[in-house]
């Protein structure tokens, strides 16, 4: 499979805590433009890095590369110090990455229990699924408590708790998160908020998008500005926040034309 | 002056055939559900299910219920390839309407072979019990009808039983209800789909054996069919297995019954008429309907 990747421009070195590492990527979709034009991120182990920059920068499109959804077409994409370069979801999901999509997407006619059940549907060892059944309850208690209920009647809130749940059941080391507070309610968005924290001290690694971008890189390690499909600025996250002239073009100086 | 009795017995002909046009258009909405295909040939599969059925029972002699031994899993084969080197292909903007001349073409194919190989001739099973009924509370009940009523009971039991209860109908409704978040959990959502018009297809071998006991068939037979199939399906809602059996129910009931006064021609127009009533008044189905609405 890796014959398809072309040259590796950067093996990673080994004994590095390096998660996830998208090298020089560029990757669009049908016969359109390209949306990524050589992008590059890491992410370590229980570290968030967050992924700022306009509408139609490639943000999303980041994340659906690095989960498989998306193939490149050049540059590589590492996982744990492997090569992860074309592999398709399913395998990403035994290596320990998980994706949670922009928007909802619970399966909104089945049932809490159902839906955490399926994250854990590559997971072939029955004890340790319930194990991670009762470590998911404890994280989300929105999950234990409307365990029966169907997933398309809870709030908006309570449903991306049930995302994220899911998202844990395959004991990933990172999760990619797209834009987890679009569409709900400032009160939600601060709960969301806490419970992304609450992935870095479960040793998650978080890589996510948000359009909250003031709010998403003050709880982040590292901000990583992306315009024109290209990193624009990377740096600590509290740097960019400081930052005037960043601040003024790319987190919300100006109300954002979404 | 319509008698209560006669009354009484087109009440319980018409549940009967409602139960076997659920199971026909079970199938038809699942298809629907799966990747938004419209699948003509439905009905002609039916056909040909129907065929093997009277064919397997004229030369053998046996029963036509033993040929699903064979065409059960040889649809489901069927369904597989079909979704995996036909339909799988299409693009997916433009789905439905591509879905409706393929799988028209393919209607055509089945029905020039049925005219190949067993020629034009109406054909019909005849069976030891083909004539005799049951009397239930003064109602004459052919068996045929109850045979074929079981058999769609005991198909449409399993199906749900499939959905609900396995872990394959697990992945279905999760490829059927956020195809990416099921890729994202790790279901392999493209054998999946297949999987699911395999299951779909193989209510078409079922139900076409059911319909060989009662029907004389002959070859473009399904185009008679496919139109009430999917009236039934538009007004259960797209997509939504209980409301298409809901709406099976309750038009081939109310078809049954408008025979009495109307004759079965004008009975026929009921499907019709409950489609444009319900684009009028609820586009989107009485029943589910959720998927109709994505449009």
């Amino acid at each position: 499979m890796s014959d398809e990747t072309g040259p590796v421009a950067e093996p990673p070195v080994d004994g590095d805590d390096v998660v996830l590492r998208l090298v020089d990527v560029q990757a669009g979709y049908g016969k359109a433009a390209l949306v990524l034009r050589g992008f590059s991120v890491e992410v370590r182990r229980g570290e968030i890095v967050c992924l700022v920059g306009p509408n139609g920068a490639g943000k999303s499109t980041v994340l659906k590369v690095a989960s498989g959804l998306l193939a490149v077409r050049s540059g590589s994409v590492w996982l744990n110090g492997e090569d992860a370069t074309g592999a398709k979801p399913q395998d990403l999901l035994r290596r320990g990455l998980s994706h949670v999509l922009q928007g909802h997407s619970v399966f909104r006619e089945m049932t809490v229990e159902e839906n955490v059940m399926l994250g854990g549907y590559t997971v072939a060892d029955r004890t340790a699924l319930l194990d991670r059944v009762e470590f998911v309850k404890g994280v989300f208690p929105v999950v234990a408590e409307r365990w029966s209920t169907t997933a398309g009647l809870l709030s908006g809130g309570q449903q991306k708790q049930v995302e994220f749940a899911r998202a844990l059941m395959v004991r990933p080391d990172v999760v990619l998160l797209d834009e987890p507070s679009m569409g709900l309610d400032p009160k939600r968005t601060a709960g969301m908020f806490e419970q992304v924290a609450r992935l870095r001290e479960a040793g998650v690694a978080v890589l996510l998008v948000e359009q909250n971008a003031r709010r998403a890189l003050e709880m982040s390690d590292i901000g990583c500005v992306l315009d024109l499909g290209r990193v624009f600025v990377r740096g600590p996250a509290q740097e960019l926040l400081a930052d005037p002239q960043l601040s003024d073009l790319y987190l919300g100086g100006r109300p954002a034309a979404s | 002056m319509v008698s209560g009795a006669l009354l009484f017995q087109s009440l319980i002909l018409g549940l009967l055939l409602g139960g076997l046009y659920a199971l026909l258009a079970a199938g038809l909405t699942l298809y629907f559900g799966i990747m938004r295909v419209v699948m003509l040939a439905h009905a002609a599969f039916i056909l040909l299910s129907a065929y093997v059925a009277w064919w397997f029972s004229s030369t053998t002699g046996l029963d036509p219920m033993i040929s699903l031994v064979a065409t059960i899993p040889l649809f489901f084969g069927i369904g597989y390839v079909m979704h995996r080197f036909l339909l799988a292909r299409l693009r997916p903007t433009t789905m439905t309407m591509m879905s409706v001349l393929l799988t028209f073409g393919i209607a055509l194919v089945i029905e020039g072979l049925l005219g190949l190989a067993w020629t034009g001739t109406q054909r019909r099973i005849h069976l030891p019990y083909g004539t005799s009924s049951v009397e239930f509370l003064g109602a004459q009940i052919p068996v045929v009808q109850i045979v074929s009523f079981a058999l769609a009971a005991l198909s449409l039991a399993s199906l749900y039983l499939i959905m609900k209860r396995t872990q394959f109908g697990r992945s279905l409704r999760a490829t059927i209800q956020h195809g990416q978040a099921a890729q994202l959990v790790g279901i392999d959502t493209t054998k999946v789909a297949g999987m699911g018009f395999g299951l779909g297809l193989a209510t078409a071998a079922v139900g076409g054996a059911a319909l060989s006991l009662q029907a004389t068939i002959y070859p473009s037979l399904h185009w008679h069919w496919i139109g009430p199939l999917m009236a039934i399906i538009v007004v259960g809602g797209l997509g939504s297995i209980p409301g298409a059996a809901i709406a099976a129910l309750a038009l081939g009931t109310i078809r049954v019954l408008l025979e009495i006064p109307m004759g079965s021609t004008w009975a026929q127009t009921v499907f019709y008429v409950a489609l444009f009533l319900t684009l009028m008044l609820r586009p989107q189905g009485f029943f589910g309907g959720r998927l109709a609405q994505r449009f």
